[in-house]
């Protein structure tokens, strides 16, 4: 009976045929390290956050006299509403956790560089999306930080030429952030999230058509590829449980640890906290805005600071495979860029004063620089390494490399 | 691969740090009891003296019941309220602005709102003083509108004060369980959680290694 239906499908449509292509006969690195992991897990993040949400809009208030009191609805009175609400709220932050992972993968092993330009893009546009539908989420309950959060950010387009003043007021739908503000983001919160679900899709085929990368950088012979299932699908659901151990010890032993205080008061417009500061996955970028004196300067760093990634596969010149693995300077440099931007989370939570203003500048100027210097550095390092000689393991990795060239020629 | 782990390891040591900082500016020495009878002193010391101006909008006198107040204690509690009415103090408002200044803040989640947590309503419930010229003020927040409640300021020695503290001890017992009322029941439902999602990694983790072993 199964296989009769099955049949009747395959007629019309390529079941069969997409499970083999894209699941059990899908070729994957058997290399692969557990780093390789975070895709799936930001994935299943997607899905949890979607599904939680919906959930929790079904109680939710957008109106500014209503809000506060229907998260407060939700978390006392709701069944299990408190459990939504603090998986939604920790699996926010968990999101951004898997994909800080998932990119610093990509750059220590190379993963963005030729032909996998397209699926690094897609992945440069999902982090854009991600931290919009974050930054609408924040204001939703409408506590003191919700509200100052997003009057400080959408004031920001202000230093927009010629028509801040109007972008400002076309996006906050009013003079301040107000009950208008809220609707449309609560509105937008809720749209983008499908909009990432497609975009995911468009990430799977162009991962799909390239493949996946591993940490030997090259593109393995296919005796050393192995199906996807069931070999990565049992290895990404027992790092699913791992990542659910941490979650739920989060949700359940310490769901405000990344909540602030504050944000337990609601929003008053009459009164500006004292120290006005983003969620914690913003602040390496919230410090470089306050490095540059000038505003419009700031948000330009900003915007350039998160954009620059995009810019990793022309900026990296080297042809050697294997990422850091096999580079000494791109090595040095990654793990600079990685203590930069925690010197920058730092610095953006603390207010700006005497040493942390000239600390954030020279870490602006780092991050930056790791990123400038890539180009000529990574030539010198590549002529540096051939002239010496390569390691034995990267001589061999570099001479199939040239061989498969040839033979496709 | 060690490094790698290693450098995730600082970043999010790094983390974590900027989060302790922001949460703990100030941490009070202050052990805030956290049993059921703690709790239920703390209940009668905030509705005797705290709601005379303070409100708690967010708990129905109903849930009084969950700290083990018996049907007697609660009508005594909510005098000619209903189970299902908020702890709503009887002063209006504007009353009170017009008395004290401010409208008294609800206290419903106070010891989620203040950096320092319930340890820093503690602090403010012991934190009065006099002044040389002999006005009031208090440690924890200078200038502050509310009266001293307790009559902190006027007891002297361990003598006097050794009970006013337990009454501000339990008075903060009390707002960290209305800030959170499910907090008992998550801690006991997490412990099940985290079990099961052990019990369900460790076999994960074998099946994996089942299904890798095929290839050697």
């Amino acid at each position: 009976m199964t296989n009769r239906v099955i049949a009747w499908i395959d007629q019309r449509f390529p079941l069969t045929s997409f499970v083999k292509h894209e699941l059990t006969e899908y070729p994957t690195p058997r290399n692969l390290s557990y780093w390789w992991n975070f895709g799936f897990l930001a994935g299943f993040v997607l899905v949890l956050q979607i599904v939680s949400g919906i959930f929790l809009a079904m109680h939710y208030k957008p109106d500014i006299h209503l809000a506060f009191d229907s998260v407060q609805y939700i978390m006392r009175e709701v069944n299990y509403g408190w459990l939504l609400r603090y998986l939604h709220a920790i699996g926010a932050s968990a999101f951004f956790i898997v994909i800080y992972i998932h990119m610093a993968r990509t750059l220590y092993y190379g993963s963005y560089r030729a032909p996998r330009e397209l699926l690094w893009w897609s992945g440069q546009i999902l982090l854009l999306l991600l931290m919009a539908t974050a930054f609408m989420g924040y204001l939703l309950p409408w506590g003191q930080m919700s509200y100052w959060g997003a009057q400080v950010i959408t004031s920001l387009f202000r230093a927009t030429p010629w028509f801040g003043n109007d972008l400002v007021l076309w996006l906050r739908g009013d003079f301040t952030v107000s009950d208008a503000t809220l609707n449309r983001f609560f509105a937008l919160h809720y749209l983008v999230p499908f909009i990432i679900f497609g975009m995911v899709l468009i990430h799977l085929v162009a991962l799909h058509a390239v493949r996946s990368s591993n940490p030997s950088g090259i593109n393995l012979a296919d005796k050393d590829n192995i199906p996807f299932h069931p070999y990565f699908t049992s290895k990404d659901f027992y790092g699913l449980g791992v990542f659910l151990i941490v979650l739920c010890g989060f949700v359940f032993f310490k769901p405000d640890f990344f909540l602030e205080a504050i944000n337990n008061v609601p929003a008053n417009p009459m009164q500006t906290p004292a120290h006005i500061v983003p969620e914690w996955y913003f602040l390496p970028f919230y410090a470089i805005l306050r490095a540059i004196p000038d505003t419009l300067g700031g948000v330009v760093a900003m915007v350039m600071s998160i954009m620059i990634f995009a810019a990793m596969p022309y900026l990296d010149r080297s042809k050697l495979p294997g990422g850091a693995r096999f580079r000494p300077l791109y090595r040095l440099a990654f793990y600079v860029f990685i203590i930069d931007v925690a010197v920058l989370s730092y610095v953006g939570a603390h207010p700006p004063s005497g040493v942390l203003v000239d600390v954030g500048r020279v870490a602006t100027f780092v991050y930056f620089a790791t990123f400038l210097l890539l180009p000529p550095v990574s030539i010198l390092e590549e002529r540096w390494l051939r002239a010496r000689g390569l390691p034995p393991g990267l001589e061999t990795l570099v001479v199939g490399e040239d061989d498969k060239v040839g033979a496709e020629k | 691969m060690k490094r790698l782990k290693f450098a995730g390891l600082c970043i999010f040591l790094g983390m974590a740090m900027n989060q302790s900082l922001a949460v703990a500016a100030e941490p009070a020495d202050v052990e805030i009891p956290q049993s059921p009878a703690a709790v239920r002193r703390g209940a009668e010391v905030i509705t005797n003296v705290c709601m005379a101006c303070h409100s708690l909008k967010y708990i129905k006198y109903g849930a009084l019941a969950q700290l083990g107040f018996n049907a007697k204690e609660l009508d005594t509690m909510r005098g000619g309220k209903s189970l299902k009415e908020p702890l709503v103090s009887d002063m209006s408002p504007d009353m009170l602005k017009e008395g004290f200044g401010v409208v008294p803040p609800d206290l419903s989640l106070m010891a989620h709102a203040r950096e320092g947590g319930p340890a820093y309503i503690y602090e403010i419930l012991t934190g009065f003083y006099h002044k040389p010229d002999g006005s009031v003020d208090n440690h924890a927040f200078p200038g502050i509108k509310m009266p001293d409640v307790l009559n902190f300021s006027d007891a002297e020695g361990p003598a006097q004060r050794g009970p006013l503290e337990k009454q501000a001890r339990d008075a903060a017992a009390f707002l960290n369980w209305a800030a959170d009322p499910h907090a008992a029941e998550r801690h006991h439902l997490g412990y099940y959680v985290l079990a099961y999602l052990l019990v369900l990694t460790i076999l994960l983790y074998f099946s994996k290694r089942k299904v890798w072993a095929r290839l050697d």
